[in-house]
């Protein structure tokens, strides 16, 4: 089912939720919604599910305008944060009360409630109730609950964050696989960028209830189109300086008063031609220790992540970068480093308008 | 073997309790009995408030509590008495206490401590209770005399020099034969003297060698000191002291309970004992002749009396009554859970006014509103149809009545309850495919059971109680309820006959009674819906 949303727009009076939102989700494709709490993805999900009215704009499936229809006409699932079981029926009778409510004849409501507890791999448990089952197993029932009317469309809003890390991960690999088996289109909200990047075909990014991009994850990380989307996509996040470019000999160089770096010729040009002071972006990752390196810093404050230590090293009074360090280095704070940018992947933008001088 | 192996004392208990409680100085001792004393003439004191606040009540109980709910004074007094007796021995029991660390260092010493504690507190609680005249010091009504029951009638042996009877001119060897023209044992006399109030005149009849006279003796308040009580006094202070120190911890909170819960039960227990009894002297079922006995079903006789004129039958009031709780629960339930439903999930114009003004109106005291809902009703009564049924003097009426009283109050607690229930499982069901409808019935009325299984109960319990609405809005006893019929035993002509009106209540009392025995789990358990992982 092919889904298009246009010029979507929802206020709760005054306070705006959701501003002008449009965007085409293709039949069968996996679409997060990703975006701080508070910036109106909920909002948006509600309005595709039927529960709210949108104040203005379209909502499409296929070609058929949906924004009468009720939700119980739209034949979609979904799974809740909390879950949403119903506490005083048992398994059974929440996963199959989709079913009960099409009227679908008792005989095949038990198969195929029971074919849907299989596959989720709660079978057995179809005589609980939800108060007497862990919080994965209750997601699973909600999961099956959303999936055994066969839905058009499949929501998620959040549906992993009440679970612990462990068996968030084993949950997140799931609901990839069910999607892709299925085929059923899907909009997946989450605030962990984690989630979207691993899970989704393409990632919607929303602020303050306005869609900010509309990307594969790859483009995100790698092409990103504004500076707030090079900051919010990616662990730790990108570090920015404000610099000058300047060119001698054929280079580009990066220039502010606490580095000089070279850039590559293409990216450089691009950024030169804008002219003036740009900022530029650089990742965590594409930073080393190494005694070879061109900038030096001081060590301010050392954060063990386990695999790597995040360093907050000092360049100048106004400027500091996140590193991305081997613990067996054991550096300390307060330890003078040199570092060297591999600036391979480094972005440009606009000090005003936060564009892209790389993407468009 | 030479080299010196650590020897570890066998421990017993905690270390720093013991060492502060090892030698227990006389300083310590006298510091815990005056703060024990201090303690318990505190308690007192709130016991002699208590007392005097509930004196009046006692007076005045048939007409504040109007019918259903009279006390018999001898009973509000035996608590208030019994509360002040009591006060003593918690002071007893904390001066014992207090020794309890020292018991497990050295139990004679902590034996003897807390006896030494509770005898000073009986001395200090012994003074003051001969301050506040209390206790063994009591002041008792009394004739000041000495009499004896002899064959000829009840013998004066000594008046008391100076005394009220003395003053009144009776001599010893006196007979008293009776009290105006009745006649009268000394168990009797003793009763009676008993019950009444100092400065009350009791016109005795009198036998003095042949002539025979009548001597108004006005009751005096005399301080009988009975050495006994004193020492039953001091054994049972020695005796709680001794338990205090060696009491297990575990069994506090059923003391507690118990003790909380007993005059309580002794009340439920004598409102039974008196519906079987002629007469009850304290707890004890008496006869005519004041001795223990009198067993009778004399007060149940209601059960089976036939209507006549003006006293209804007991089944057609209690149908009446069934009625009309009836339908005031199902008439709120439903009303409720609807409008507390719309007010807790919709938004629409006046949603807060109306909210407040419900509030409001659960406030009113439905008294100030009686005259202007005499008027309403009348009004409905002139309505074709509708009004034979709902108009005033009709069953309909008075449900209608109540049902807007109860209101407020349930359509509140509705809106409490549903705002507990998440949006998403509401939300949930209509992604599944329910009605709005369907979701209120079939999703989210069974997750507020206890709510509505407790609202039942207490608009059922509110009807089957009421009085105030019936009473005013009846003529006769078409509608009577209950209520209105314990009232009607009253407000006869002929003596009441309290004992009878303890059977109605009683009667009254057992559906309630059975009711909160097969529902007090849900009523408990009000708090602890919800589902889990909801946010
Ligand atoms: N029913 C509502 N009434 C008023 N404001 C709302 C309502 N639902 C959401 N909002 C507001 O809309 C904005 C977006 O909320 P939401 O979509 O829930 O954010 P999130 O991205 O965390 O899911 C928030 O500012 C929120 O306060
Ligand atoms: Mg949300």
């Amino acid at each position: 089912m092919r889904i298009a949303l246009e010029h979507l727009t929802k206020k709760f009076g005054h306070v705006v939720g959701v501003e002008d939102v449009s965007l085409d989700i293709r039949d069968g494709e996996f679409v997060a919604f990703l975006g701080p709490s508070g910036c109106g993805k909920t909002t948006t999900l509600l309005m595709v599910a039927g529960i709210y009215r949108p104040t203005a704009g379209i909502i499409r499936f296929g070609d058929r305008v949906m924004n009468q229809v009720a939700p119980k006409d739209r034949n979609i699932g979904m799974v809740f944060q909390s879950y949403a079981l119903y506490p005083h029926m048992t398994v059974f009778g929440n996963i199959a009360y989709p079913l009960k409510l099409k009227k679908v004849p008792k005989q095949e409501q038990i198969a195929r409630v029971q074919a849907v507890a299989d596959k989720m791999g709660i079978g057995d448990l179809l005589d609980r109730r939800p108060g007497q089952l862990s919080g994965g197993q209750q997601q699973r029932v909600a999961l099956g609950r959303a999936l055994v009317k066969q839905p058009d469309v499949l929501l998620f809003d959040e549906p992993l964050s009440n679970l612990d890390a462990r068996l968030r991960l084993v949950m997140r690999a799931e609901i990839k696989h069910l999607q892709k088996e299925l085929g059923i289109t899907s909009i997946y909200v989450t605030h962990d960028q984690v989630e979207a990047m691993t899970m989704a075909d393409r990632i919607a990014v929303i602020q303050n209830g306005r869609l900010q991009a509309f990307d594969t994850p790859d483009d995100l990380y790698d092409r990103p189109k504004t500076l707030f989307i090079a900051g919010f996509v990616g662990n730790p996040p990108m570090n920015f300086v404000d610099v000058e470019i300047e060119q001698a000999n054929g280079a580009y160089y990066a220039v502010s008063p606490a580095l000089r770096v070279e850039v590559p010729p293409d990216r450089g040009a691009a950024a030169a031609a804008h002219g003036g002071r740009v900022v530029m972006g650089i990742r965590p990752e594409d930073i080393t220790i190494d005694p070879t390196g061109a900038v030096r810093g001081r060590v301010f404050v050392v954060e063990p992540l386990g695999r790597d230590d995040l360093l907050d090293v000092e360049l100048d009074a106004h400027t500091r970068l996140h590193v991305l360090a081997d613990p067996k280095l054991k550096v300390g704070a307060g330890d003078p480093v040199l570092l060297k940018l591999d600036t391979q992947k480094v972005q440009f933008f606009d000090a005003a308008t936060e564009r892209s001088l790389l993407w468009q | 073997m030479a080299t010196a192996t650590p020897q570890h004392e066998p421990y017993m208990g905690s270390p720093a309790d013991d060492l502060a409680f090892e030698r227990i100085s006389t300083g310590e001792l006298v510091f815990q009995a005056v703060y024990s004393a201090l303690v318990t003439v505190m308690l007192l004191e709130i016991g002699v408030i208590v007392f005097r606040v509930l004196e009046p009540l006692v007076h005045h109980a048939p007409a504040l509590f109007g019918s259903g709910a009279t006390i018999d004074e001898t009973f509000t007094r035996t608590i208030g008495n019994a509360l002040m007796t009591l006060a003593p021995f918690l002071a007893y029991a904390v001066a014992g206490h207090k020794m309890k660390p020292l018991a497990s260092v050295n139990r004679a010493r902590a034996l003897g401590a807390a006896l030494a504690a509770a005898a000073i507190v009986f001395v200090l609680v012994t003074m003051g209770q001969y301050v506040f005249r209390i206790g063994p010091f009591a002041e008792r009504p009394s004739l000041e005399m000495t009499l004896r029951q002899t064959d000829a009638g009840i013998l004066v042996e000594e008046v008391v020099s100076g005394g009220t009877a003395d003053r009144a001119g009776i001599r010893p060897g006196d007979r008293i034969t009776a009290i105006r023209r009745v006649e009268v044992t000394l168990a009797e006399l003793n009763t009676a003297v008993r019950q009444s109030k100092v400065g009350d005149v009791i016109r005795l009849r009198v036998e003095r060698g042949d002539e025979e006279e009548q001597f108004p003796v006005e009751v005096a308040a005399t301080m009988e000191i009975r050495p006994a009580a004193l020492v039953a006094g001091l054994v049972i202070a020695l005796l709680f002291a001794a338990v205090a120190v060696f009491w297990p911890g575990g069994w506090t909170p059923y003391a507690l309970l118990i003790a909380i819960m007993l005059p309580l039960a002794v009340g439920y227990l004598w409102l039974i004992i008196a519906t079987f009894s002629f007469r009850t002297e304290g707890l004890l079922p008496v006869n005519a002749q004041g001795e223990v006995g009198g067993l009778t079903l004399r007060n149940w006789e209601f059960l089976w009396r036939e209507a006549t004129g003006s006293n209804p039958s007991i089944w057609r009031v209690t149908l009446n009554t069934l009625v009309i709780a009836t339908a005031m629960m199902a008439i709120v339930l439903l009303v409720s859970s609807m409008a507390g439903y719309a007010l807790s999930r919709m938004n629409f114009p006046g949603r807060r006014t109306f909210l407040s003004l419900t509030l409001i109106l659960h406030g009113f005291p439905a008294v100030t509103l009686l005259i202007a809902i005499f008027f309403v009703l009348r009004n409905i009564g002139n309505i074709p149809v509708l009004g034979d049924y709902f108009g005033f003097n009709t069953r309909g009426g008075i449900a209608l009545v109540m049902v807007a009283f109860e209101l407020p109050l349930g359509v509140w607690l509705m809106k409490g309850f549903f705002d507990g229930i998440p949006w998403d499982i509401e939300r949930s069901a209509l992604i599944d495919g329910a009605s709005r409808w369907r979701t209120f019935y079939e999703i989210l009325l069974p997750q507020i059971r206890p709510g509505l299984l407790a609202l039942g109960i207490f608009a059922f319990i509110s009807g089957w109680g009421a009085y105030l609405i019936p009473q005013t809005y009846s003529i006769g006893t078409k509608t009577a309820t209950l209520a209105v019929y314990i009232n009607q035993l009253t407000s006869d002509t002929a003596p009441v006959n309290w004992n009878e009106i303890a059977a109605v209540g009683l009667f009254q009392m057992l559906p309630v009674f059975l009711l909160f025995i097969f529902a007090q789990e849900y009523l408990l358990n009000i708090y602890a819906g919800g589902t889990k992982g909801s946010s």
